[in-house]
């Protein structure tokens, strides 16, 4: 893999995991989180560089519904289960 | 008549919240290694933060949650240090009985590139600030993310 590439497909995982924390729901936040891991560990070996475009492409549409969910999630107040105050403080 | 039922009120949650500080660093300090102390007292007076922010919420709704720093523990390396570690030891890949402050995450550890960027957003979660892309790759040891930190904070000592 290009080092370019590499390091874009990393920045991009940040991204990614840094816009799922911003759910407001445990439920989608948890989910977000474990997919986008669980996303990359499995293509962790793809080394063919139209495959990894595609996969990135892929990322990036999915950064966009993360950060659209989000905003959507924000606006309407939900209620927290009963775990999340012990939850944040361990994040 | 309304300030002294509000002086009252935020006293007797700070009593109790000494009590409960003093029983807490009992317990820990008793099963807990020196590191935990300073995390029970930061733990404790965060929760007293909100406490009090919930409090001031009440009189005044338009006032946001915000994180307040102006009363934690100083910095120092030892105190980063401590903290540094123990986020690693928490992280679930890494096995605590192996990690020292000169290993590498990678050679080491058996980490991969993947797991380096979680644990920098665990320091930045830890630390409340924001690590560039371009200095986070270089960090590979805990002894390189405590020296990037202190360089930040302005901690010399």
């Amino acid at each position: 893999m290009a080092a370019s590439s590499r390091e874009h497909v990393l920045s991009l995982y940040r991204m990614l995991l840094k816009e799922s924390k911003k759910f407001p729901s445990y439920n989608y936040r948890t989910y977000a989180l474990r997919r986008v891991r669980d996303a990359f560990r499995e293509n962790r070996t793809v080394g063919d560089p139209k495959a990894v475009e595609e996969l990135m492409n892929k990322a990036r549409d999915s950064l966009a519904v993360i950060q659209r969910q989000v905003c959507i999630g924000q606006m309407f107040e939900i209620q927290k289960t009963i775990m999340e105050p012990e939850e944040k403080k361990s994040d | 008549m309304a300030s002294r039922a509000l002086a009252h009120c935020m006293r007797s949650v700070a009593r109790a919240s000494a009590r409960l500080n003093h029983g807490n660093m009992l317990t820990r300090s008793a099963c807990a290694p020196l590191a935990s102390n300073q995390r029970a007292l930061s733990a404790v007076s965060r929760g007293q933060r909100t406490r009090w922010t919930d409090l001031v919420r009440i009189s005044g709704p338009s006032l946001h949650l915000c994180r307040r720093y102006g009363d934690l523990p100083p910095l120092t390396l030892e105190n980063i240090q401590d903290r540094v570690m123990y986020v690693l030891k928490l992280y679930d890949k890494i096995n605590p009985e192996k990690l020292q402050t000169s290993s590498h995450f990678m050679k080491d550890l058996g980490l991969d590139s993947l797991d380096q960027v979680e644990i920098i957003m665990a320091m930045e979660d830890e630390f409340g600030f924001e690590i560039p892309d371009a200095e986070a790759e270089k960090l590979m040891t805990p002894k390189e993310i405590v020296q990037y930190i202190a360089d930040k904070k302005d901690v010399y000592e």
